[in-house]
């Protein structure tokens, strides 16, 4: 404020009132204004159109022609999404996919729950964000090298069986540990953990306690009050998890591929498979088929999705 | 001596017990990674068998790791560059600008972040093999990560143009700056934690892709191919002596990102 106005009310009037003028300009311009603006979007729309869109578009082209050996000929054909339809070797791995993914998805939020929990109940307030922190940390390092890790552990000449054996607890290394659907689920649980508990910490952390514990002063006991008043209140950070694990999981190559050995194949093994094999239509069919799925869980589940808290 | 817990504390102990158990689920695995580097046997498992660096004198002498290295730099390198540029150039109009469909679009665009990456590499591979007739090259490879990261950069760039003060602008424009004076030197500079951190997640998501890269890429090898092919069949102890070093780097990088976004944040804002 200057010294010759004393009164600082009719200066914060004057430019309140300048503000106004500026922004009527600014409508006034605004049209013009805002289509400049526009043209912001001009590298993207191309980028999306030639490398996105464009692709897509060919893919399903593709996905409705045929194979003559290892060429692809333009005869139109519903032949390919026949593998759909039916209990197949396509059908069986979807299912078997699926089927891992689910229970990793509930595995990981039983065990990431009652961790975001204990960071927002039972540690303190200034050591709630360093301690989140380590938790994201592993999660932003090489997802290949973080499935490797687990190789050298599960293995056959892996840490657990060469301690088993050191210890005398068995005498041949254990087959059961790597190449198969447990491992699979292990490595998937170790790789999504990070993501259950940051959407599951800010969701707990806006939850107002004192409402467990009134009802605990009216009688409720601990886990009573947990499930009718925490959990209700809770669903929509369950609910993004589930989102943010299940569906990425659906399209998981290196981890079923590295871990997985022959009896651990899923979707995307099978159409990477099939893309190796020359089968391009069969595999573009099954690819499309799964993005589909994916699009509509999306928009099924749309108001659940906040990326903004993820990063 | 009897140590008498009540419920509360026992409960308590529980959940401090449990999350150390996690933390040590997290860690073991990266640790043991790391450990396993500087071990003798050629197994990369226990026992230790003495300490050596013969794994890193291999792994710099190797030409195929130094070429894939270079690559994977080139190929992170111009991913950032033009994802950041693309996202920042769309992050304007997104957050300033009012249209219908503009929610529309904003999904759009974060769309390939959303969908599988094998998704977005089997449909390129039919684009540039089958459809364009194009041989592929680190170039396609490039093309593949920009579509990718681009959508990380916009999510970065908007939250920091939403908290944007837009009155500094016109201030600057009453002071007699043009466009051009007002962008360099009030706009940019302010959004420029943004901008960086995205530039860095993008590059840092450029340089452990894999699965894009791989449908897209030619003759040529980036570091997760290497490793990938490397590790197909069983685990080396070199791959290790890579590993704790990528990890060191991401680990770097990542802290970066976290004192760009909060340090400066907080001074400009």
């Amino acid at each position: 404020m200057t010294l010759h106005n004393p009164t600082a009310e009719p200066e914060a009037t004057r430019a309140r009132a300048l503000g106004e003028v500026v922004r009527a300009d600014e409508e006034m311009a605004g049209t013009t204004r805002s289509n400049k603006m526009l043209l912001g979007f001009v590298p993207i729309s191309l980028l999306l159109v030639s490398f996105f869109l464009v692709p897509l578009i060919v893919m399903v082209v593709y996905s409705f022609w045929q194979t003559e050996g290892v060429n692809v000929v333009p005869k139109w054909t519903l032949k390919n999404y026949e593998a759909f339809l039916g209990w197949t070797t396509y059908t069986r791995v979807i299912a078997k996919t699926f089927a891992i993914s689910l229970g990793v998805t509930a595995l990981s939020l039983l065990v990431g729950y009652p961790f975001a929990y204990f960071l927002v109940r039972h540690v303190r307030k200034s050591w709630q964000l360093p301690l989140l922190v380590l938790v994201i940390i592993p999660f932003w390092t090489s997802y290949l090298l973080r499935v490797y890790a687990w190789m050298g552990i599960l293995g056959r000449k892996g840490l657990i069986n060469q301690a088993l054996m050191a210890l005398g607890i068995v005498q041949e290394p254990l087959e059961f540990l790597l190449y198969n659907n447990f491992s699979v689920f292990v490595v998937f649980l170790y790789l999504y953990l990070p993501f259950v508990v940051i959407t599951l910490y800010a969701t707990l952390e806006k939850f107002d306690f004192a409402q467990v514990d009134a009802a605990m002063d009216l009688g409720a006991r601990p886990w009573r009050a947990f499930v009718e008043i925490t959990l209700p209140q809770t669903k929509q950070g369950i609910v993004t998890a589930f989102i943010f694990v299940f569906i990425p999981m659906l399209g998981e190559y290196i981890a079923p591929k590295l871990v997985g050995g022959t009896s651990g194949t899923t979707i995307a093994v099978m159409i990477v498979n099939l893309f190796r094999g020359f089968q391009i239509p069969q595999g573009a069919a099954v690819a499309l088929g799964i993005a589909l799925f994916i699009i509509a869980v999306l928009f099924a589940l749309r108001r659940y999705i906040r990326i903004e808290e993820m990063y | 001596m009897v140590i008498k817990m009540s419920g509360r504390e026992r409960t308590h102990t529980g959940f401090v017990f449990y999350g150390i158990l996690i933390y040590l689920f997290l860690y073991v695995p990266v640790i043991l990674l790391a450990a396993f580097s500087f071990n003798q046997s050629k197994a990369a498992t226990l026992p230790f068998t003495g300490l050596t660096l013969h794994w890193y004198q291999n792994l710099f002498r190797d030409y195929l790791v130094i070429d894939a290295f270079k690559n994977s730099l080139l190929v992170a390198g111009v991913t950032a560059v033009l994802a950041t540029a693309i996202g920042t150039s769309a992050a304007f109009p997104l957050v300033r600008s009012q249209f219908r469909l503009k929610e529309t679009l904003r999904v759009v665009f974060l769309l390939p972040m959303m969908l599988p990456g094998l998704l977005i590499g089997v449909a390129l591979l039919i684009f540039f093999s089958s459809l364009l007739g194009v041989s592929l090259s680190l170039w396609t490879v490039i093309a593949g990560h920009v579509v990718l990261t681009t959508p990380f950069v916009i999510l970065v760039v908007t939250a920091r143009l939403l908290d944007f003060d837009q009155r500094l602008e016109w201030a600057a424009a009453d002071l007699g700056a043009n466009p051009a004076q007002t962008f360099r030197l009030i706009t940019l500079p302010i959004i420029m934690p943004g901008v960086i951190a995205g530039a860095l997640f993008a590059f840092t998501l450029s340089l452990d892709e894999f699965v894009v890269t791989l449908f897209t890429i030619g003759s040529q090898s980036t570091l997760p191919m290497y490793i990938f092919s490397q590790v197909k069949f069983g685990v080396t102890p070199k791959v290790n002596a890579l590993a704790t070093l990528l990890l060191l780097g991401s680990i770097t990088l990542l802290f970066t990102v976290f004192a760009t976004l909060t340090g400066k944040g907080v001074k400009s804002s």
